[in-house]
């Protein structure tokens, strides 16, 4: 309040009684501001046909009195109100991937514990961004493991590194990359035939040998590296299984 | 774990002696004296002798293996007379290293005494 160097301390205007409430609505405000009076804005009336709300029609029966009055616009069967739970916000499917444990890191050589390659010691690359996988590789030349993805939880960490940071891998490296292509079926009688017949038969694409040597030849320099070089090739061309009398709770990978 | 290399480089390996699970033996379902429980079996791991390493098996897969007379269909390979019940470990049981687990189907008592797989995924290493 200008001028006003000790003012008692007064409300404003409108105020909120309590959460989400004023005291004064806006409509009110409106009119108390007094810009309403100043408003000159006149709309011309525009001419309007009168709208019939009811129609007539004929009833039957005698003694239903003839006929009829049925509204033109029937209002709604339910209340906005009566729907409240169906507009509720939906949320947007968005996994967030699966965060990577602290033991796995680029580089870490991971034993797979499941599938074709089941046993196999093989090195990290890295998670691929949309799915979560590890993308590994054998190197395919120790124990032909192609660059191919795994899941975290099919896959034990050891704490066994190789450098791997001057490994460049390809951009074309992606989960769109590595996604199965099925191809299409034929509906003709033909079902029962896929089924027998089993997988149809993989055929290594020549991107992939190329992209699989690109990244083999920097992993398998990165090992040469390493100071135990001479173990790892064996290390990687052996698999790893469990022995008489070893308990994997108090093994140390 | 370093090992000297092999002078045959053995490639196309099969797993063969790669036992990748640890052996178990389903000894019976949860049970009072005179009631039991079979939807709940109880498993002896070899050499887990205490809780807390039971403990480290809690959520791992497991499977019954077993052969019936009659070859049935497998995914991927050719129909086949082995067949199998997954389930997995739930919780230990006792002081001294069995486990309970839970099967997709609960195993049939001819199942008792007789070896489970306990895989060793998901693993949490």
């Amino acid at each position: 309040m200008a001028g006003a160097k000790k003012a008692t301390p007064r409300f404003r205007r409108n105020y909120e009684l309590a959460t989400g409430i004023m005291r004064f609505s806006a409509a009110r405000m409106y009119h108390k501001r007094g810009t309403a009076l100043n408003k000159k804005t006149k709309v011309a009336k525009k001419a309007v046909a009168p709208v019939a709300k009811f129609v007539t029609k004929k009833v039957g029966g005698s003694k239903n009195g003839g006929d009829r009055k049925v509204l033109v616009k029937k209002g709604p069967t339910f209340l906005k109100e009566d729907h409240v739970l169906d507009t509720a916000a939906k949320v947007r499917r968005n996994p967030k991937v699966q965060s990577l444990r602290k033991s796995i890191t680029p580089g870490t050589v991971l034993i797979i514990l499941a599938g074709r390659h089941k046993g196999k010691r093989v090195v990290f690359l890295k998670q691929l961004e949309k799915s979560g996988l590890l993308l590994v590789t054998g190197p395919h030349k120790l124990n032909n493991v192609p660059l191919r993805r795994i899941g975290q939880s099919f896959v034990i960490a050891t704490s066994t590194k190789v450098d791997v940071s001057g490994v460049k891998l390809p951009e074309t490296l992606t989960d769109a990359y590595f996604k199965r292509t099925h191809a299409k079926v034929e509906k003709k009688g033909e079902k029962a035939d896929i089924f027998a017949s089993g997988h149809q038969e993989y055929k290594v694409s020549e991107q992939r040998k190329t992209d699989q040597k690109l990244v083999d030849k920097a992993v398998l320099t990165a090992i040469k590296k390493h100071p135990e070089h001479k173990f790892l090739r064996g290390y990687f061309s052996t698999r790893f299984s469990i022995r008489k009398n070893q308990q994997p709770h108090a093994m140390v990978f | 774990m370093a090992e000297a290399a092999p002078t045959v480089a053995r490639k196309n390996d099969p797993a063969l002696n790669g036992r990748l699970y640890v052996k178990a033996v389903f000894s019976g379902f949860t049970r009072g004296q005179r009631n039991q429980n079979e939807t709940s079996s109880i498993l002896k791991l070899d050499n887990v002798y205490n809780k807390n390493d039971a403990q480290w098996y809690v959520g791992k897969r497991v499977v019954y293996v077993y052969k019936a007379h009659n070859k049935k269909n497998v995914a991927g390979a050719a129909p086949s007379r082995v067949r199998c019940i997954w389930g997995r470990v739930t919780r230990s049981h006792g002081n001294t290293g069995a486990v309970r687990a839970k099967f997709h189907k609960n195993l049939p008592a001819t199942a008792l005494g007789q070896r489970i797989r306990v895989m060793l995924y998901p693993s949490n290493i």
